[in-house]
């Protein structure tokens, strides 16, 4: 048995699928898509049940990936119960993607969230007119009090079934419909596809785009016709069941939260708070857990005295889960603690509407910031992050500047390296530079990169209370997908590193670009190959500098000039071999390509001056 | 020529032209008009010295640009009132017909867009009118680079404005629009604009915010 959860964005599924599950989630990749879907098994009356949370989505008939997937789950019936999730203070809206639902043909229940919301607003819905209007059962939810939730599992069990609505299109739709069906035997949803464009047969296509260009000849466009008609709709329906009573005044925190001031003032300093509280806490517990894992594992490891190749894979690969959880819990998972908890106050969509204008300048708009702020904590992350952004044309630009963006990993390079040893204003300096750098590049980029801008279309979520349980279980997910991803690469990496030592090759590696470390950088031959180590993990840049040296007190080895310098080139150069492979993915071998070269010309360039300059 | 006669004539031939694929002769207009030929003859020199039409050899008539829009929106201004006079006033279809003959030609532009919408928003259907074809286009959307829109724009509102809906521009962003409910004839109101034109649009109760350039693309009216 199976239910699937299906709702507009912040419509209150994943809380509900929190209820329902508890915190033992999977989080499952659906096959050819980068898209999460997120599952976990109840057990309910001795029966198993797996509960799927799909992406929230606000039309069926797109074609973004979260759109493309859930219509593709729709399709196969891949639940046995579609939960349709409706926001009770948005009914007329959420309903609009029920009515496509619907066409699906699938087994439904609807649960009407956030009641508790409209109740405060003085929303009163009349459940049986909703239901008798929809011909599904319906349910008052309330997730965030937990209101209800436990009905729902016997409600989608028992009485899950077909709804009777049906959109009643526009003649000339109801038209090609029918004769689609004739001539092709295609079922309505998929003519309905078919005649916005979307589909896969060809003949069927072909055939629906006759129709569609004949009615857009002489009228509007199919897409706005059928959009109109759900709309007209679901604005009957949410007006037959919804009433409006007494509507208590609250304070509008919006008033302050998305004007110009105090609004980006309060948006900066959001910001600086977030990185420098992940900064200290993160410095915090790195030391913490590094030490611990020293002392537990990798002494007794040592101690073992295992054949000398044996010894080196074994170590590679402690050394690289050390450096794992050492970078992923203290930074990363702090890093996304704060962001959930900005993401569920409801603040981030007033950020990317904020940061428009500015984000315009660079050639992108509002919600590439969501991507840039994960930039700070992971860049893996971030690019993963990047598909909401629309065009290809914007994932690029993003693509390049979140791979400059000082992530946490490249923070702990500059913290030990220049702030330790050179001065804390120097280490400041290194962000400036780079947010220099990260301008410049946005500013040329947005001229040479082809295709069209798309803009900014968010809808500004409610603002609330955080819940501390869901934001732990969102930092949960994410930290676990980010360890699936790394870890497995920082092992092979990690490895392959243990197994270039051990066979001597990183003499000849040194000699071989020594011309380039030490004429153009002007830094110590060994700095090649912790540069070559930064590579594979950025933080690794600068614990391989210090085994290289021969000691942690690099101040005593290498002049100020040349630890500011190193730092600098590698935080610009090169993309970890994680990011590399997540870029690759999303966003194909080209720009992948691309990227790299830019960035490692790009800190050769600056460490090159730098040496100029400070010799 | 008399106004409403030029108007006829033009919405004859582009009628006669999309039902039968080819351009008329004169005495296949004549026929249609049930007139006589030499008439219809006399009254093609007038509208060829307008610049309606051009006669091509072997008395092919046909329409040029500015012919043809005419003769285009005529028949758009029939189909409506028709549709208007039979589905909601509930006159019998042919006395609609006759009826929307005389009309077409004293209704404003503006009178055929407002029934359009006004019919849509009746029960979310679009009526037929003659033929079966009779589907508005005044019912919203000014098709991109096409001509010029005749709404302000949203981005030209002040915070604080409601508005109604009317039209939107381009097909990039038209779809996301459509599904969040910025559906032509859809009441919003603006929340807040900030100084580089980005806004804060509410409609169907949600807050959407909008860059810029999508809000310039959205064509609205004003209310008072």
């Amino acid at each position: 048995m199976k239910i699937a959860l299906l709702g507009n964005p912040g419509a209150g599924k994943s809380l509900i699928f929190n209820q329902l599950t508890g915190l033992g989630i999977e989080v499952n990749r659906y096959p050819g898509s980068s898209v999460c879907l997120e599952c976990g098994n109840v057990c309910y009356k001795k029966e198993k049940i797996e509960i799927v949370d799909l992406p929230g989505i606000y039309s069926l008939d797109g074609s973004s990936e979260e759109e493309m997937l859930v219509r593709k789950f729709l399709e196969e019936a891949g639940a046995d119960v579609i939960a349709a999730v409706l926001d009770a203070t948005k009914l007329e809206r959420s309903l609009y993607l029920f009515t496509q639902v619907t066409e699906f043909s699938p087994k439904v229940i609807v649960l009407v969230n956030m009641i508790d919301e409209a109740e405060h607003q003085g929303l009163i819905i009349d459940i049986d007119k909703l239901s008798s209007c929809l011909g599904v059962p319906v349910l008052l939810t309330a997730a965030s009090e937990g209101r209800d939730i436990d009905r729902i599992l016997p409600l989608a069990l028992g009485s899950g079934r077909v709804a009777t609505l049906q959109v009643p299109y526009d003649h000339h739709i109801e038209a090609a419909l029918k004769s689609l069906e004739k001539t092709l035997g295609t079922p309505r949803y998929q003519s309905l596809l078919a005649l916005q464009g979307t589909g896969k047969d060809r003949i069927l296509l072909d055939a629906a785009g006759a129709v569609a260009h004949e009615i857009e000849l002489r009228h509007i466009s199919v897409r706005q016709i059928i959009a109109t008609n759900r709309h007209n709709l679901s604005r009957k329906i949410a007006a037959s069941a919804v009433r409006q009573g007494d509507r208590k005044k609250t304070y509008d925190l919006d008033s302050l939260l998305t004007r110009a001031f105090p609004g980006v003032p309060i948006l900066i300093a959001i910001l600086f708070f977030l990185l420098l509280s992940v900064f200290v806490i993160g410095s915090w517990l790195e030391g913490f857990i590094v030490a611990s894992f020293t002392a537990l594992v990798i002494t007794p490891f040592t101690a073992l005295a295992l054949p000398l190749l044996a010894d080196r894979i074994g170590f590679s690969m402690l050394i690289a889960l050390q450096a794992g959880f050492g970078i992923a819990f203290p930074f990363i998972f702090t890093f996304y603690l704060g962001l959930s908890l900005l993401e569920d106050t409801g603040y981030m969509t007033r950020a990317a509407f904020l940061a428009d204008r500015a984000m315009h300048r660079l050639g992108l708009h509002g919600e590439a910031i969501i991507p840039m702020v994960i930039g700070f904590g992971c860049t893996v992350p971030a690019v993963m992050s990047l598909r909401i952004l629309k065009t290809r044309r914007e994932q690029t630009i993003a693509a390049f500047l979140i791979s400059m963006v000082p992530c946490s990993a490249r923070t702990v390079v500059i913290a030990g390296i220049v702030a330790a040893f050179v001065g804390i204003l120097w280490a400041f300096s290194i962000y400036i530079i780079v947010f220099i750098l990260i301008i410049f590049t946005a500013v040329i980029l947005s001229r040479i990169t082809p295709g069209e801008q798309f803009g900014m279309i968010v809808e500004m979520s409610a603002l609330r209370r955080p819940q501390v349980r869901l934001v732990l279980a969102k930092s949960w997910l994410r930290i676990k997908e980010f360890l699936f991803i790394a870890i497995p690469l920082l092992i092979i990496t990690s490895i392959g590193l243990g197994l270039f030592q051990y066979f001597g090759l990183t003499d000849a590696f040194q000699q071989m670009v020594a011309p380039i470390t030490i004429t153009l950088l002007g830094l110590p031959a060994y700095a090649s190959t912790a540069l070559l180590f930064g590579i594979f993990r950025k933080e690794l840049a600068f614990e391989t500098l210090a085994v290289l040296a021969g000691t942690a007190d690099l101040g005593s080895v290498m002049t100020s000039a040349q630890l500011y310098g190193f730092a600098i080139v590698s935080v610009l150069f090169i993309p970890c071999t994680s990011t590399i492979a997540v870029l690759y993915r999303q966003l194909g071998a080209r720009i992948t390509v691309l990227i790299s070269i830019y960035t490692v010309f790009l800190g050769l360039l600056i460490g090159a001056i730098i040496n100029l300059l400070m010799k | 020529m008399q106004l409403s006669l030029r108007e006829d004539y033009l919405e004859a031939i582009q009628h006669f032209s999309e039902k039968n694929v080819y351009p008329p002769h004169y005495e296949e207009l004549a026929v249609a008009l049930g007139k006589s030929e030499s008439v219809v003859r006399s009254d093609m020199e007038d509208l060829v010295s307008s610049g309606d039409i051009a006669i091509l050899p072997k008395g092919v008539i046909t329409l040029t640009g500015q012919g043809r829009q005419t003769g285009e929106s005529v028949i758009k201004k029939h189909e409506t009132l028709q549709c208007f006079l039979s589905e909601i006033l509930g006159m019998d279809s042919s006395t609609a017909s006759d009826e929307a003959c005389t009309l077409e030609h004293a209704v404003s532009d503006e009178t055929i867009d407002r029934l359009g919408r006004l019919m849509v928003k009746q029960d979310g259907q679009w009526h037929p009118g003659r033929g079966g074809n009779g589907m508005l286009e005044s019912t919203g959307i000014c098709r991109a680079g096409e001509e010029e829109c005749q709404y302000p724009s949203i981005s030209d509102c002040s915070e604080g404005e409601n508005v109604i809906i009317q039209c939107i521009h381009g097909r990039a962003c038209a779809k996301r629009l459509l599904d969040l409910g910025m559906v032509p004839g859809e009441r919003a109101s603006i929340k807040r604009k900030l100084s580089n034109g980005a806004l804060v649009v509410q409609v169907k109760g949600c807050d959407v915010a909008l860059s810029p350039e999508i809000a310039s693309a959205i064509g609205v009216e004003r209310l008072k």
